[in-house]
């Protein structure tokens, strides 16, 4: 990029700003040389404010997804089988134990930084586990979950808590006041660095698609279904969306990093994600992560002009934040501490209450050191916030969706399948125990029940598997296969009557009814 | 020429900091990597860190059959369904895996191991079809 023409977010590094202090070449001349650092790079100046919102955007969302992809954990070390991404970390890779304790850890992590706690401490960790959690096993196929990886290395170089930082001594007269104007400047090179990745992922992904296959729609039209189809049907048709997909790639490749070119870049890249999150792929959270990236495209000046409205809020929030320089800052901490942990305990996802108690004591820990460096209540309220607010994700996640309940669902199916018939019994036992009205554990568990020949036990698991899910004829036709196997014809005849009153469109349980009336052998019951 | 030296005093200033060398390696990496799709990856099915989303190779059905000495063996016995999804994709690196896998747990036994593959866009083709504890690569 020439010097010359510099765009907008692109300034004269060095002279400006301390952490970009020019870089004094050792030569064998007896002065010393001083060599100006790319401007490209370390020019690269953004909006506080823009920083803050994607901070917030993205990490929330991270902390999220990582609360979600603990569903999967089940699959990691199953049956002592794995292929890590990269060869010699195969018997390094995550176990099902690792990676939803390390989800948890992240997610809490993620929270801490959204919040705007301890980011330069909490980030390293956070993208660390999350690179070996990738890079430990070829389970996680998510190409964006590489991106996400390669993100959160540069995000590590990300000053985020600069602007914050200024605020305090701002509100005291120190002369940085001018850093928290809404025009205020924050030099980043990692950002730039992360839009530069953006681009590099955008020409490779169209290069990908120039080939018949693509361009003539075959490959399109067979994996974009939902709203986003039809709206192509009714519009373009497919073959012409596919060349205009390579199209917008290539020129968010050569325009998502440029400053001068985000009023072009922001809104064709937010569209394009958009769209991608109504077709129907099977993609988890990339059209929201890719949005939520997007946050730092986005002009600075749309930034300014909030920050700029908001100033009589931001204003209001700063007498609020004062009330906290006292005593008040400490209840506020002691409460979010304390109510981190019960809801921590309250998570139904494995290991939960322990992680929660591990992670109270390293955040204790961490509000001692920070004490020790700078004392300042109103950070300790800060901290008591974000701790609360982590545990209150892990605890809503929860409540909210299935993923504990998938969890040890998952997780019992996959042991039953595998043979490992113990491990199955002790995660369905988890799944009654944590969702006493979900008729899949009641009716797995009584079926390996029935195998362990712990017949009063399993009975009553399938009778409640009946009560809970009427509409299932499984838990009639198992319990009347095991009638009949006992000699008790009339009652298994009866039970396999109530298997097709349950489900009628059940073939299992017809073909079951059939054989039993005709006091044949009852076929065996379907995996 | 002028050009020329301006992009050696730029790369050379850039070099000259932990941080510039930490972007030169950072872009060069991602820059590069995807090539060895292209150029050496011996699995074509394979598109990790080729920034290949949704192409054509994505939409690769492949049906893998395994024998032990002759006799039919059943995956989803031994390995978890989402490696399973993985084989049927078609990733040499997770089939040989799960070849080795077996052969390790039937010493001196015969694992035959093979992938009927079809293609969005080019004709339908199998891989291995021999003794992967002999031959332990597709």
């Amino acid at each position: 990029m020439a010097k010359s023409k510099k765009s907008r977010g692109d300034r004269k590094p060095a002279a400006v700003k301390a952490q970009d202090k020019p870089v004094v070449a050792k030569t064998a001349a007896p002065a010393k040389v001083i060599v100006e650092q790319p401007a490209f790079w370390f020019g690269f100046e953004v909006s506080p404010a823009k920083l803050a919102v994607g901070r917030v955007v993205l990490f929330g969302l991270l902390a999220l997804d990582a609360l979600l992809q603990i569903r999967h954990a089940p699959r990691y070390g199953a049956g002592g089988f794995n292929v890590a991404q990269i060869p010699l970390l195969d018997s390094l890779g995550p176990t099902r134990t690792s990676y939803g304790v390390c989800e948890l850890i992240n997610a809490y992590l993620f929270t801490l930084a959204a919040f705007g706690v301890a980011v330069r401490w909490v980030l390293p960790p956070a993208a660390a586990i999350y690179a070996w959690l990738y890079f430990g096993s070829q389970l996680d196929s998510y190409q964006h979950h590489y991106l996400v990886s390669m993100i959160l290395i540069c995000a590590c170089f990300v000053p985020w808590q600069r602007a914050r930082d200024a605020a305090p001594a701002a509100q005291q007269g120190a002369p940085s006041a001018r850093d928290t104007a809404p025009t205020s400047r924050v030099a980043t090179w990692a950002l730039r660095l992360i839009l530069v990745e953006l681009a590099i992922m955008y020409l490779w992904a169209a290069i990908s698609k120039m080939n018949g296959a693509w361009t003539n729609g075959t490959t399109l039209s067979g994996q974009i279904i939902g709203p986003m189809r039809h709206l192509v049907d009714a519009t373009v048709g497919v073959p012409l969306a596919s060349k205009l997909v390579i199209l917008v790639e290539l020129s968010l490749a050569a325009l998502v990093w440029q400053p001068r070119f985000a009023f072009i870049a922001a809104p064709l890249g937010l569209a394009f994600h958009a769209g991608i999150l109504f077709s129907g792929l099977e993609i988890g959270l990339f059209a929201w992560l890719m949005l939520a990236v997007y946050l730092f495209v986005i002009p600075d000046r749309v930034y300014i002009a909030l920050a700029t409205r908001l100033a009589g809020a931001h204003k209001a929030f700063g007498v609020v934040a004062a009330w906290f320089d006292g005593a008040l800052g400490w209840v506020m901490w002691l409460a979010g501490i304390v109510l981190g942990l019960v809801f921590a305990m309250l998570a139904r996802f494995e290991y939960a209450g322990r992680v929660g108690v591990v992670l109270l004591v390293v955040t204790i820990a961490g509000t001692v050191y920070s004490i020790v460096r700078a004392p300042g209540a109103r950070r300790m309220t800060a901290i008591g916030l974000a701790h609360l607010a982590a545990f209150t994700l892990w605890l809503a996640t929860d409540r909210a969706g299935t993923v504990a309940i998938d969890y040890y669902r998952f997780w019992g199916g996959t042991s039953r399948r595998l043979g490992d018939l113990a491990a199955a019994e002790r995660a369905y036992r988890e799944l009654d125990a944590v969702a006493p009205d979900e008729p899949a554990g009641h009716f797995q568990l009584g079926r390996l029940l029935l195998g362990e020949g712990k017949s009063d036990e399993a009975l009553a698991e399938l009778h409640e598997a009946q009560r809970l899910s009427p509409g299932d004829a499984r838990p009639f036709t198992v319990e009347a296969r095991w009638l009949a196997g006992h000699g008790k014809s009339a009652e298994a005849l009866a039970k396999a009557k109530d298997a097709t009153y349950a489900d009628p469109n059940d073939k299992d349980a017809r073909d079951l009814l059939d054989s039993l009336s005709r006091g044949a052998t009852p076929p065996p019951q379907a995996p | 020429m002028n050009t020329a030296s301006a992009a050696i005093k730029s790369l050379r200033a850039l070099l000259a900091t932990w941080r510039g060398r930490f972007i030169a390696v950072f872009v060069l990496v991602q820059l590069l990597l995807p090539l060895h799709y292209y150029l050496g990856r011996r699995d074509p099915h394979d598109e990790r860190f080729s920034w290949r989303m949704f192409s054509p190779m994505r939409m690769t059905h492949c049906t893998p059959h395994v024998t032990i000495d002759g006799a039919p063996f059943s995956l989803p016995s031994e390995f978890h369904e989402a490696w399973i999804e993985l084989a049927e994709r078609g990733r040499f690196v997770v089939v040989e895996a799960m070849a080795a896998k077996l052969c390790r747990e039937h010493t001196g036994a015969e694992v035959e191991l093979s992938l009927d593959c079809t293609y969005l866009d080019r004709e339908p083709r199998t891989w291995g079809g021999y003794d992967m504890c002999r031959v332990p690569m597709l």
